[in-house]
């Protein structure tokens, strides 16, 4: 529904969002990565011409907030705890006069002793990223201790004993990057206060009721005062979650008392977004002779940078991925998130997906090796199926993961693994969430006949309120034409917990199944009077009531319904049932079952310059399971968008750290994949309905970026004898590692 | 940033203009790097001089020498007929620059004057012996288009001076040109180390002329000249290109950086500089009558 617009260049942005007399907003950072905050000075910036406001920590409310730590506020106080932490804003008439203000603004500070990275930050006598952290105000469920913002964890069995069954134990370590989203529109908000003190904020978003409860908090006013819009988003990916410049362009434009908009750089982007965590991921498993997993001890650290941020919640989510989709009788898994002196690095695409999936898949492969296995064998012979239990316990069911991994070996033509030298294939799969979380809608049916969809969620690009519409349109019997949809105004539309964890389509698409169960009662009840025809011996058909041989049209029963009745309109709901698990295997954790999981397949078959290390992708296959493909089209390109993104972490992406600085800050040196990077990306959609989505779908958004980073290894390590266990796998990498290997 | 824009429809217009504006002013072929610099605050020029309406800069003549107009751009180079035979290392060079969208604007002149070491079409043009016409107002000059760039961004151009082409001689019948480049992806990529060979076989099919230069590997784009002279007079085979590729790799100054580390760089320089010479080989014999 949003593709035509958005192809021929007519949809609107947040970034081309614009009021009459709107200042511009910029933000100064941080160059010191950690230091006291000894004064800062913005009398001369103030004065510069064009300049209408300059805040700084000063002039704003002094709140600490976060979702599940509050622990951090809107600039830095007296401490700045990362190179491109806020320090302080500017409003200016032009963008560049409110960056050459931002040059005029003294900062003095005084440098503290760093900690750049997990080892840094665990290692005993290291400085205390944050000195107060047990007063923070924090989810009592946390673990907290120090440094550590969260430790979840997952017991299940005995590993030991499952070590001691085993007749090989495999100890592998591996690190992953910090990849930033790759959103096309920077993130971008206008803020304007009217006459009652109420702030209205445009934003790209994905989730407008949370940033409209971060904005109440930090400008300590009641939620009500406080209006998001989403006017459209250039992509999101998760890394417009939490709140980005939304605060900037309120506070200044309270300050000036105009609109004022905020829009991010792309260095800004690179150094203080919420890029995804770069993990260290420590993999033991203990294996019989036959491939049998016995157990599994594993401990995943997340950097999640000087705030808490998602952090909690993701090393929650990376216990479930540590598991695998596989069937081991034994777990001590744990999940770290860390503070350092780092941007605070939060969710992207299946958060923790990715790093961890790259280290149990490519393990996988290491044992299948060691063991003298197929690998595919290996993954048959533990994954899990219909009826088992997942890591904590919840009941798996339409578990479509054998036809997927089939499906994807016989496509990439597994049998013949290594058609040549320097050639090679590689397997990985995994699993997914669908993510709960409540959806509300209203539907109306307008007087000519056309439906309005009113929801709270944001049609972020992945074509899920067209799914949304679809399962409007289906249940109700229009056309997809005759759908027009209202979203994201967080005054005029119901709730949603919004555009986040694959569940968009999934639950709006539920919450108008049961919209449309009420205005299907509304109209009959209305058609049944009118048309003077038992109830019961009508139905909806096309855009009309008929039975009797008498019909009547939508629009002709919601204009009687107006004229005598306030018209034709539902209110449906929807919260995903909770999954149950076993609360005794699981501490510290925010996100202890899948729900609606999915699951999937990725195979590759690659070759690698034996010289440069360079590796060319002569084929990529995907068999996902989506439960019901409710549109194949936008699934596939979700498939092929996810692989677009997981190749650039597999391959080439990676934010460049030196001393808490990054180094490739600009698109230049920060290598997302181009057109010509990126091979045809074959997808399979298997399908095996789930109980609860909308005519069985699951959730399809997410997980397609997880396994190729996995995938692509085992395939290099196929190719070359070489395991990379470090991303992204640059040419360079494997190019010394062979190097090394021939010495 | 903010200066003033100027337009000149002339060459002697346009350095007249730039003679007022001395160091303060910039000439602006296709902008890819001057506008990119002035962006992130490394340049700060009070008057850009645009080449955009002065003409006589664009023209690509190929009879006996070849001369290039400052203002040709790599699109053009790359489409050119007369660099798809024995000159197609040019083309090489031109069709890996940026993407699409930089290639149709961006110019050899700029390439030149930028002095990037990594700077594609440069490379290629030191392997073919390239000069430089400058003219300035106190006339014209050529210079050798080696030595030109004296550092990273520095070149031998003096103050006032515009490049208005570069030229190089016809090459003799029995050779070659290729263009190498790696880097991280394969568009929009700043070369990690790129190579440019020219070869000329006599009848005896020994090396007659070589020449082999290279890019991003130090402070500006060189010529491997002791892996040059390491051909003089032998036949190509297998293990003298291999070897000559590692005389390359030694007399390279690679830095470890952002993009690459100085290892991979030179191992990079002795894999690349044996197989531009296989494929110059390769193409002399497909070439031959
Ligand atoms: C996205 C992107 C990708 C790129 N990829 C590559 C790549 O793969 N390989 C590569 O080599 N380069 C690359 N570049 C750099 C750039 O495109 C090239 O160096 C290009 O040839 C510059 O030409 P221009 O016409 O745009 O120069 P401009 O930016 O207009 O000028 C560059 C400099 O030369 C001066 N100048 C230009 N013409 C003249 C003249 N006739 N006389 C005197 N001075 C002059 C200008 O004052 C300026 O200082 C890339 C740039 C971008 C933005």
């Amino acid at each position: 529904m949003d593709a035509p617009g958005k192809v021929t260049g007519t949809a609107l942005y947040a970034a081309d969002f614009a009021l009459p007399g709107m200042l511009y907003g910029k933000v100064l950072r941080s160059s010191e990565p950690h230091a006291r905050l000894v004064r800062i000075d913005a009398g001369r910036a103030a004065r510069l011409p064009g300049v209408r406001a300059v805040i700084t920590a000063a002039d704003v409310p002094d709140v600490r907030y976060g979702g599940s730590v509050k622990d951090e506020r809107v600039f830095a106080r007296d401490r700045i705890r990362f190179a491109g932490q806020p320090l302080a804003a500017v409003a200016a008439t032009s963008p560049d006069a409110a960056a050459a203000a931002l040059t005029a603004i003294e900062v003095v500070c005084e440098p503290l002793r760093p900690v750049f990275d997990v080892a840094a930050a665990l290692a005993p006598g290291a400085p205390l990223v944050h000195d107060a952290w047990a007063s923070y105000t924090a989810l009592p469920i946390l673990h907290r201790d120090g440094n550590v913002c969260n430790r979840a964890r997952i017991v299940v069995g005995d590993v030991e004993r499952g070590f001691v069954e085993a007749d090989r134990v495999f100890e592998n370590r591996f690190t992953t990057s910090s990849v930033h989203q790759g959103y096309t529109e920077p993130r971008a908000a206008v803020a304007q206060w009217d006459s009652s003190g109420q702030v209205t904020v445009w934003s790209n978003t994905q989730l407008p009721f949370e940033i409209q409860t971060t904005l109440a908090e930090i400008l300590q006013l009641p939620p009500s005062k406080v209006r998001v819009i989403v006017p459209g988003i250039g992509g999101g990916f998760g890394g417009k979650l939490r709140i980005g410049v939304e605060h900037f362009a309120a506070l200044l434009a309270m300050k000036t008392g105009r609109p004022v908009k905020v829009m991010t750089t792309s260095e800004e982007e690179l150094t203080a977004a919420y890029a995804r965590q770069p993990a260290t991921v420590a993999v033991k498993t203990g294996v019989t002779n036959d491939g049998r997993l016995t157990a599994r001890e594993a401990r995943l650290w997340f950097d999640t940078g000087a705030f808490a941020g998602s952090g909690p919640g993701v090393a929650s989510v990376a216990t479930l991925m540590l598991a695998g989709p596989y069937r081991i009788p034994n777990l001590l898994l744990e999940g770290f998130a860390v503070y350092t002196n780092k941007t605070n690095f939060g969710s992207f695409r299946a958060p923790s997906g990715p790093q961890a999936n790259f280290a149990v898949e490519s393990q996988m492969d290491i044992i299948a090796d060691a063991l003298g296995l197929d690998p595919l064998e290996l993954r048959l012979k533990n994954i899990v199926r219909e009826g088992e239990e997942g890591p904590t316990g919840q009941v798996l069911t339409a578990v479509g993961l054998e036809e997927c991994l089939r499906r994807a070996a016989d496509a990439i033509g597994w049998r013949d693994r290594r058609p040549e030298v320097g050639r090679g294939k590689g397997i990985a799969c995994g699993w997914w969430t669908t993510t709960g979380g409540s959806s509300g809608v209203y539907v109306k049916v307008n007087p000519d006949g056309t439906v309005a969809l009113n929801t709270g969620a944001a049609e972020i690009g992945t074509a899920a309120l067209t799914g949304a519409a679809q399962v409007l349109a289906e249940d109700l019997g229009v056309q997809m034409a005759d759908i027009n949809v209202v979203s994201a105004d967080t005054l005029s539309t119901p709730f949603d917990f919004g555009a986040q964890g694959s569940r968009t389509a999934f639950a709006v698409g539920n919450a108008c199944r049961a919209a449309v169960a009420d205005l299907k009662r509304q109209i009959l009840a209305l058609a049944s009077k009118h048309l003077g025809v038992e109830e019961s011996a009508l139905a909806l058909r096309e855009g009309s009531v008929v039975g009797a041989g008498k019909r009547a049209t939508l629009g002709e029963l919601a204009r009687i319904s107006q004229a005598s009745g306030g018209g034709l309109i539902a209110h449906g709901t929807f919260v995903a049932p909770p999954t149950p698990y076993d609360t005794k295997r699981v501490e510290g954790h925010v996100y202890p079952a899948f729900h609606s999981p999915s699951f999937h397949a990725h195979a590759t078959d690659l070759s690698v310059d034996a010289e440069t290390g360079e590796i060319t992708i002569h084929r990529y296959v995907v068999a996902q399971d989506v439960g019901f493909a409710m549109n194949p089209a936008a699934i596939e390109g979700q498939i092929e968008g996810g692989v677009a993104q997981g190749l650039g972490q597999a391959l080439s992406e990676e934010i460049v750290y030196e001393n808490g600085r990054v180094l490739n800050a600009n698109l230049t040196d920060y290598k997302m994949p181009t057109a010509r990077d990126v091979p045809r990306v074959e997808s399979i959609l298997v399908q095996h309905p789930s109980l609860v989505g909308p005519f069985g779908a699951k959730g399809v958004g997410e997980p397609p970026n997880i396994e190729p980073p996995a995938a692509i290894a085992n395939a290099v390590a196929s190719a070359t004898g070489v395991r990379i266990t470090s991303l992204p796998i640059t040419a360079e990498k494997v190019a010394l590692a062979l190097r090394e290997r021939a010495k | 940033m903010t200066f003033d824009y100027h337009e000149p429809t002339s060459v002697r217009e346009a350095i007249e203009l730039s003679a007022r504006f001395g160091g303060d002013g910039r000439f602006l072929a296709g902008g890819t790097d001057l506008m990119v610099q002035i962006h992130r605050g490394r340049l700060n020029p009070r008057h850009v001089v645009s080449l955009q309406c002065v003409p006589g800069l664009d023209g690509i003549e190929v009879d006996g020498a070849v001369r290039l107009g400052a203002r040709v751009t790599h699109r053009r180079l790359e489409s050119a007929e007369a660099f798809q035979g024995a000159l197609r290392g040019l083309a090489e060079g031109a069709e890996v620059v940026g993407g699409h969208q930089v290639r149709n604007v961006a110019t050899v002149g700029g390439n030149i004057v930028n002095a990037s070491p990594a700077a594609d079409v440069v490379v290629v043009l030191l392997a073919l012996d390239a000069t430089l016409t400058c003219l300035g107002p106190a006339g014209e000059r050529t210079v050798a288009l080696d030595g030109f760039a004296t550092a990273p961004g520095v070149t031998g151009l003096r103050p006032n001076e515009l490049l208005t082409r570069a030229s190089f001689p016809r090459l003799a019948p029995r050779s070659a040109t290729v263009f190498l480049k790696a880097g991280r992806r394969r568009a929009m990529e700043i070369s990690i180390a790129c190579v440019a060979a020219r070869v000329t076989l006599d009848d005896l099919e020994r090396c007659q002329d070589v020449r082999i230069a290279l890019g991003a590997v130090a402070p500006t784009a060189i010529r491997a000249r002791a892996a040059e002279r390491h051909l003089e007079a032998r036949p190509l085979t297998d293990g003298l290109m291999r070897e000559t590729g590692r005389i390359a790799a030694a007399e390279c100054r690679p830095i470890g950086d952002v993009r690459a580390s100085a290892r991979y760089r030179a191992l990079l320089v002795a894999t690349l500089v044996p197989r531009a010479l296989a494929r110059c080989l390769e193409r002399i014999k497909l070439g031959a009558p």
